[in-house]
């Protein structure tokens, strides 16, 4: 069934780029790009040639490391760019898994990528030709055997990962992703901070490639030196590694395709009970007011004048209370969540030790917390597109809805900012600066927070369907997202520095000037978040007829 | 004086690109009556609902509730409608119950009212035993009935339900016609759209068969049908599979 499977993804292909314009982009500035590696590719080639057989089998060592590991991780970031041979599609057409795999085989060897990357490191293994008879050869099986691992994994990847992110287990699936980025990260990160990247470049880097090199990951790419030498031995197991890993993974996809073929998504058979949380928030207030009604004297009159002024409406309550559920059960919100932490984990873990940056760059971390965080709430009213329904027919409720999101998101990013304030400052010693830190990074999260909820109201595109995966890119969403992506970014990048600019000064200048953020930070942090809920209500009540039509 | 309608379109349009979806829709529905709106797929029923109800911006026309302009005064024209949409899900990481609160609250309804509703919405939909269970693991009909719960729970005047008995068993569709029933009986009037053109026939007393976006009869169930049965009456009026060809190779014998 291989002609089939092929033709039907053609198909397939060719139909979604007629409809989509943005596919057409994405193939040919792939194509372009591969094309304009291919001189560099060659030079490499030529300059790796001439070097000693040991350099040659530790750079093409690491390099295939680094391919298998973009490999795996990148599908699953961009599964949304090719979901032709998705193979929950052919399970309604009767097909077992072992028809179709033959097919879905070839058709996963034939993509830009693949075919791109077999290119490659084919031409990298012609940097073996000068050495003695049968290094070519070999490095050319080798090299082939790589592709294939990295192809393999791929999909193995793609697969498990749409498995455990689809089951019920998706909260304890983005801890467990979250604690282990968390756990690669750090021993890299205390190598670098203890030895300096020099020492771990010249001592730690050619043990964990010499590593590699006797794993099935890059084994085919040492075995070319084997050859060079005569170690006939050492070039079969080096062959035979990465050959039996293929079947591995192959047989491995074949089992998560068999899996997905008879385990549709559906609804039904859970069994979580749960008491009315909503109704329940709503009463725990309505009791707080009651103990303010008892507060006697001026300071009851204050506390129920602020209370009056400040508590959410009951709407907005409700609004709230939904959105915290969101938060806390759905894999959306929660890859959303763990991945706002990457980024500033990553400075902290791998940029700041390894470009040797002082430690006051430590302060950037929870302002790059706050700021990825409210940058990546510019999308969020499209998460709910399939009940919206429910908030729009209810009357004009705009300033309930986006009051409610917001504070829902506020009420994990302000302590999870707190937090990284502290951490900062732990790392640097500087008491005295901690206000000040505190102020801009809440000022920070308030003004990004702010954009993103006008933002998501003005330009809304379509996002991740309720239970489906939350790596998806929704179809004929790209080019929408796009700029929405990138006006947010701007308007975030304009606005931001108006807190962090006094605590800039006050590290770099004198430190009074971060006793000024600390008052300045959270009053505009305040204001950026009041005035956005009024103006992204407005909005999202004077759109709420053209809201769902650009969701859902 | 006549009594105002509950429900006027007026030259509702709607183009999506270069399709004509909805195409100058006229449609007057009277107070306490219950209306069927029946049509092909495709014919733009969803479309003129999902306008009627304040869920997309028509290109042209106006919607009246009870005499309010619903897009020119949502504020005043919303709390008079309840609104089952067809093909959207709902907050599915909230239990059922807690949807019906949701909806209750966010129709700024008090805690109390909304708690006690709540509960007789549950028995009444025969949907007790679901109440505590996230609306993620509902089947398709248990969905239908908590969203028409929500629908209901502020006590509007008119119902709009597009296909409210899709994938609905029949001891809970024989539920959900008896509390219809009766809120017609009170005053109440309901629009639903279906396919089902004996169940049209059996709880609607006004028809309005449209295709292609456009009204193609309408008024009494009786003027409609003009004599024959509202199936024939439809077939006829939307036209009928063009090539009717024999698939003979499905028999065995």
């Amino acid at each position: 069934m291989v002609a089939p499977v092929l033709s039907l993804k053609w198909r397939s292909t060719l139909h979604s780029m007629r409809r989509d314009w943005w596919r057409v982009l994405v193939l040919v500035s792939g194509v372009i790009w591969s094309i304009t590696l291919v001189p560099s590719v060659w030079f490499a080639q030529r300059v790796l040639s001439y070097q000693h057989p040991d350099l040659k089998t530790d750079a093409l060592v690491a390099t295939a490391s680094v391919l298998v590991l973009g490999w795996c991780v990148v599908p699953l970031l961009l599964t949304g760019l090719d979901d032709t041979l998705e193979p929950t599609r052919f399970a309604s057409l009767g097909v077992s898994a072992r028809r179709l795999m033959p097919g879905m085989t070839v058709a996963a060897f034939l993509t830009v990528p693949a075919l791109f990357f077999l290119a490659a490191m084919l031409v990298l293994a012609l940097a073996w030709e000068p050495e003695p008879w049968p290094a070519l050869p070999v490095a050319l099986a080798g090299a082939g055997l790589t592709v294939a691992v990295m192809v393999m994994s791929a999909r193995v990847a793609v697969g498990w990962g749409t498995r455990v992110l689809g089951s019920r287990r998706a909260r304890l699936v983005a801890l467990a992703a979250g604690a282990v980025i968390i756990a690669a990260l750090a021993p890299a990160a205390v190598l670098l901070f203890r030895d300096g990247l020099e020492l771990v470049l010249d001592y730690d880097v050619p043990v964990l490639i010499s590593s590699l090199g006797a794993t099935p990951i890059a084994s085919g790419m040492a075995a070319p030196h084997a050859a060079a030498d005569g170690d006939l031995l050492g070039v079969a197991w080096r062959l035979a590694l990465p050959a039996a890993w293929v079947v591995l993974l192959h047989g491995a996809w074949r089992a998560s395709v068999a899996h997905a073929l008879v385990h549709p998504r559906q609804r039904g058979g859970g069994e979580r009970r749960r008491d009315d949380r909503i109704l329940a928030t709503q009463a725990r207030s309505e009791r707080w007011d009651a103990t303010l009604a008892r507060v006697p004297g001026p300071l009851g009159v204050a506390a129920r004048r602020v209370r009056a002024r400040a508590a959410a409406p009951p709407a907005a309550r409700a609004v709230r209370s939904r959105a915290l559920r969101a938060w806390a059960s759905d894999p959306r919100y929660l890859s959303a969540g763990v991945g706002a932490m990457v980024f500033p984990l990553l400075f902290f873990a791998v940029v700041m030790p390894s470009l040797g940056l002082a430690t006051w760059w430590a302060y950037a971390v929870p302002l790059l917390l706050a700021a990825s965080i409210g940058w990546g709430r510019h999308n969020d009213v499209a998460y709910d597109s399939t009940a919206m329904w429910l908030d729009l027919v209810s009357g004009r409720r705009g300033h309930a809805v986006m009051r409610g999101r917001v504070e829902a998101t506020l009420a994990w990013a302000v302590p999870a900012v707190l937090a990284a304030c502290v951490l900062a400052v732990l790392a640097t010693g500087e008491w005295a600066l901690a206000p000040g830190l505190v102020g801009a990074a809440i000022g920070a999260l308030g003004a990004t927070v702010g954009v993103s909820a006008v933002m998501a109201v003005a330009m809304p595109y379509r996002a991740p369907q309720p239970g489906s995966n939350p790596f998806t890119a929704e179809v004929g969403s790209l080019g929408a997202g796009l700029a929405a992506q990138v006006v947010s970014s701007f308007a975030s990048a304009a606005i931001a520095p108006l807190v962090t600019v006094p605590f800039v000064l006050g590290v770099i200048v004198r430190p009074a000037w971060a006793g000024v953020s600390a008052v300045t930070g959270p009053v505009l942090g305040v204001a950026a978040v009041v005035l956005a809920v009024r103006v992204s209500g407005t909005l999202y009540d004077s759109r709420s007829g053209r809201l769902l039509g650009a969701v859902a | 004086m006549a009594v105002t309608p509950a429900l006027t379109l007026a030259g509702l349009r709607k183009v999506f690109g270069a399709t004509v979806a909805v195409d100058r829709v006229d449609l007057e529905i009277p107070q306490g009556s219950f209306y069927g709106v029946v049509g092909p797929n495709g014919a733009g029923k969803t479309t003129t609902l999902s306008m009627a109800t304040g869920l997309l911006v028509p290109d042209a026309g106006t919607v009246h509730v009870h005499g309010v302009d619903l897009w020119r005064d949502p504020e005043a024209a919303k709390p008079l409608l309840g609104v089952l949409p067809d093909g959207l899900h709902s907050f599915d990481r909230l239990t059922g119950s807690e949807l019906i609160s949701y909806a209750g609250l966010l129709r700024g309804m008090h805690r109390d009212v909304v708690e006690q509703r709540r509960d007789d919405l549950l028995a009444a939909l025969d949907l007790d035993s679901a109440g505590r269970t996230l609306v993620s693991d509902y089947s398709a009909g248990m969905t239908k009935k908590v969203a028409l719960a929500c629908a209901l729970v502020h006590a509007p005047r008119v119902l709009v339900l597009d296909e409210p008995f899709e994938a609905v068993d029949p001891v809970s569709a024989g539920a959900i016609r008896r509390i219809l029933a009766s809120f017609v009986e009170g005053g109440g009037t309901v629009v639903m759209s279906s396919h089902v053109m004996a169940l049209v026939e059996r709880l609607c007393d006004r028809v309005a068969i449209v295709g292609s976006g456009r009204v193609l009869a309408h008024g009494t169930l009786d003027e409609v049908r003009a004599g024959a049965d509202l199936e024939e009456r439809f077939v006829a009026l939307v036209g009928d599979v063009a090539d009717q060809r024999d698939l003979t190779w499905l028999r065995r014998s």
